[in-house]
């Protein structure tokens, strides 16, 4: 019955857990479970290979093992790893996709484009 | 088995359901179904109507509780709402406005 209730414990939504609605907060997550709605988080998020994400969302870094279907942004990184399934758009500086990954939807990176391009661009 | 936290930052606006244990040291709104155990720790504030087997309050509940099987309302916890548990216990120190129902 006792449950350890350690201060620092880490933020995990378990595998037997479903969360539908907002999550907003300030330190990192771990889901095994399945949220859906909408994740606001400055931190690191992290969904597990048995994690089901349906959300949008807004963190500083995320690193997908499980499956995420929504819109991705993070001010620091996107990571898409082996076996990992994410279906929406993802923007971020970095975006880091391994092989074996399944990704769907479009990327857009902050990304210095040559100077003739950017014109080019900037003109049309 | 792995417990489910709810971190201090985090704030959860929804509903939570599910069958394994659940720690709170966060905030939550709405509604927690669970078939497990619920522990909101001193920081933790749930607003939110709970159903669940047994439940320990050391923060703050604004809602009503059903517990399967036992409420546990710590010293320095604070909760508004109605309880309805089989087992109910209320310690010295703990704060409660509400009705408590033992029977149903």
């Amino acid at each position: 019955m006792a449950i350890s209730t350690a201060p620092d414990a880490p933020c995990v939504i378990g595998n037997q857990i479903t969360i539908r609605g907002t999550l907003v907060g300030e330190e990192d997550l771990l889901v095994e479970g399945r949220v859906e709605g909408a994740v606001t988080l400055a931190g690191h998020l992290t969904v597990a290979t048995q994690g089901i994400v349906e959300a949008n969302l807004d963190v500083d870094s995320v690193e997908v093992r499980g499956e995420v279907v929504g819109d991705i942004s993070a001010t620091r990184s996107i990571t898409i790893h082996q076996g990992a399934r994410v279906r929406g758009n993802i923007s971020a500086p970095r975006v880091i996709v391994h092989d074996g990954a399944g990704f769907r939807g479009s990327v857009a990176m902050t990304v210095d484009l040559p100077e003739d391009l950017a014109k080019a661009l900037a003109r049309s | 088995m792995a417990n489910t936290v709810i971190g201090s930052t985090i704030v959860i606006d929804g509903e939570i359901t599910g069958d394994e244990d659940l720690v709170i040291l966060g905030t939550v709104k709405g509604q927690i179904s669970l078939r497990e155990n619920i522990v909101v720790e001193r920081d933790g504030v749930v607003e939110a109507n709970v159903e669940t087997a047994t439940i320990t309050v050391h923060g703050s509940v604004t809602g009503d509780i059903q517990a399967t099987d036992r409420a546990e309302l710590r010293a320095e916890c604070r909760v508004v709402g109605d309880i309805r548990a089989p087992r109910i216990l209320i310690a010295d120190g703990a704060s409660f406005k509400g009705n408590v129902d033992m029977d149903g």
